[in-house]
């Protein structure tokens, strides 16, 4: 794993053009892993939330950079994950690892039709339907309240059996982190391979055609909906690890506005990269923090949603000046060097 | 006793052979084939067959259904009625992608390069039909998989040489003039292998260089066994490649032939070669 990583981020920032990308992803690298070393619990779990968004954000990376498929509807695998793994492990008593692995295929197993469904629909026709999809399964959660908690929330989720010498912030952190490296790395195996070559002919978003990539013996749907299940084979990890982590999980933290910030961040970062996913999934969670924590501390008192106000402007001026996401900023500086 | 056939095709001619029949050599055949977008009928009870190794060329004037019977052989499009054989077997219900995996592949008229890929992975999409490689192991990049996407690189890029673009490999399609485009996309049409290709005005937009460079590339595709049925509007080039000729007039097949008889028909020089 670490040997690949010496590889891959080198190589990657070669190909971006960031100068001494060695040096600088190893400190980045470093920085990151020590964290729950020198940074307060409050540090730990921001950086924790920001992997657990990261790995939502890279399915929909595969989904939507690779496979050309918008979606605003990861949260309801965010939350099959989430529900799925408390209930197993609160009502039928199973330990909360065996519980997630559970929650984690029975969300790609609900993804198998659901995307057999959805992604027969062309354009942004799809936007609209994975967003009603999410709000359908918002309100089947609320109104399952036997089940689900209801609107109320699911309370006393156990934790992880973590190893006794860390905190269990910690301990999640590092399980938070490891999965979303895991994760970068199987997308980025992904996108240059046999399977990525399919998925991005069939890209109607970015050149790619459905009738040339049939006509070559790609059987598309096949393809789409197997990134479809792989982005849901995500998010359902983030979920099944976010709810044995705050042991509280409600119908609010896998909804629509879940799923609008994660198609955010990837847009933000860059539909395209991977690595997008991890800058966009850092910079919106920063955002939050910076209104929820730090802004009530400068001005003295407490401030409003301001973060929602925030995300819309950072998405519109990267719409504007950055399109191809945050990603492409050092390619696009040395170009402008050069020219 | 006889030995014993091995493989599918050997037994399936071993038991003509057994039967006393006359093993069927056509490659492609159309029976009735008809087809319809909406109340325009586009291709009218067609019938005509493709021998292994030929080159048929289907002419006709604009909106005679040249196009139409492309797709409806390479599965973009179903017929309404009528059959398609391949190699004896229906397939006039089966997908596209499967067709391909058959070695019926379909070259556009507008090429359609993938934009979002490079030269080389563009030629190298073309493996998929041989290749097997699933999304397990790609992403964990097992040995298999290292194996195999090495493989494909080494025959793009042979199958670049072949087409003289092996050094604009990395670059985008967009770089590359028209007839390069066209270079590309044939290249990643033999990558899967065909046994029929079906290609639509090939010699479409291209300069008098490129259009020998072509023939000759058609000529060695047939000396290595593939089959092409193609639409093309050059006269010229049709009297010089094709070994049989299918002219179209609104659906219907008005005339089959060599060349050079097709020249000479009435009722062809009427319609089309009279213009």
């Amino acid at each position: 794993m670490m040997r690949e990583l010496g590889v891959i981020i080198p190589a990657i920032a070669d190909r971006y053009g960031v100068r001494g990308g060695r040096v600088a992803s190893v400190i980045a690298l470093a920085v990151l892993l020590t964290l729950p070393l020198w940074g307060n619990t409050y540090l730990v779990t921001v950086f924790s939330t920001i992997a657990l968004y990261s790995i939502v954000a890279l399915g929909l990376v595969l989904l939507t950079g690779l496979a050309g498929q918008v979606s605003l509807g990861q949260g309801v695998f965010y939350g099959i994950g989430a529900y799925v793994s408390a209930i197993c492990t609160v009502r039928l008593g199973l330990p909360p690892a065996l519980a997630a692995v559970i929650g984690v295929v029975v969300a790609g197993l609900v993804a198998v039709p659901v995307g057999r469904a959805i992604l027969r629909l062309r354009g942004i026709i799809v936007a609209g339907v994975t967003l009603t999809v999410n709000l359908v399964f918002f309100y089947l959660v609320v109104s399952v309240s036997s089940l689900t908690g209801g609107a109320t929330g699911f309370v006393l989720i156990p934790r992880f059996s973590a190893p006794h010498f860390m905190r269990y912030s910690t301990f999640v952190f590092y399980l938070a982190w490891l999965l979303a490296i895991v994760c970068l790395v199987l997308t980025l195996h992904l996108a240059r391979s046999r399977i990525g070559r399919a998925l991005k002919a069939g890209n109607l978003l970015a050149g790619g055609s459905e009738d040339t990539a049939q006509v070559l013996g790609i059987d598309v749907m096949h393809y789409k909906v197997g990134a479809y299940v792989v982005a849901a084979v995500f998010a359902g990890t983030a979920g099944a690890v976010y709810a044995h982590y705050m042991t509280v999980i409600e119908p609010n933290s896998c909804g629509a506005q879940f799923s609008v910030l994660i198609a955010i961040m990837v847009i933000v970062g860059g539909v395209t990269n991977p690595w997008g996913a991890l800058l966009g999934a850092g910079l919106i969670v920063g955002i939050t923090e910076f209104f929820r924590e730090v802004a009530p501390i400068l001005v003295g008192g407490p401030t409003g949603a301001y973060e929602l106000a925030a995300y819309g402007i950072v998405l519109v001026l990267c719409l504007l000046f950055l399109p191809e996401g945050l990603f492409s900023l050092p390619a696009r500086l040395r170009r402008r060097r050069e020219a | 006793m006889k030995p014993e056939p091995r493989g599918k095709v050997e037994n399936a001619a071993y038991r003509q052979r057994a039967a006393g029949a006359k093993p069927d050599k056509a490659l492609l055949e159309y029976r009735a084939l008809r087809a319809e977008y909406g109340e325009l009928v586009a291709v009218k009870d067609l019938s005509f067959a493709v021998s292994p190794g030929e080159i048929v060329c289907i002419i006709g004037p604009n909106g005679a259904g040249k196009t139409t019977l492309l797709r409806v052989t390479s599965g973009l499009l179903k017929p309404t009625c009528g059959q398609i054989l391949f190699r004896g077997r229906s397939i006039d219900r089966m997908p596209a992608h499967r067709r391909a995996a058959l070695g019926i592949v379909q070259l556009f008229q507008d090429i359609q390069l993938f934009a979002n890929m490079s030269v080389l992975d563009n030629v190298m999409t073309g493996a998929h039909v041989w290749t097997r490689v699933g999304f397990a192991a790609s992403a964990l990049r097992l040995s298999s998989a290292v194996a195999e996407e090495k493989r494909i690189r080494e025959a793009a890029l042979n199958e670049l040489e072949t087409v003289g673009l092996a050094e604009r490999a990395l670059e985008f399609p967009g770089a590359l003039s028209w007839g390069e485009q066209k270079l590309v996309a044939l290249a990643r049409a033999l990558m899967a292998h065909p046994s029929l290709l079906l290609l639509d005005e090939p010699y479409g937009g291209l300069v008098q260089e490129d259009i020998s460079r072509l023939t000759a590339l058609l000529r060695d595709l047939q000396q290595r066994g593939v089959t092409i049925l193609m639409v093309e509007h050059l006269t010229d080039v049709v009297m010089d490649v094709a070994d049989r000729v299918v002219v179209l007039h609104y659906g219907e097949k008005i005339a089959e032939g060599p060349p050079q008889r097709i020249r000479h028909d009435e009722r062809v020089v009427a319609t089309y070669l009279g213009e």
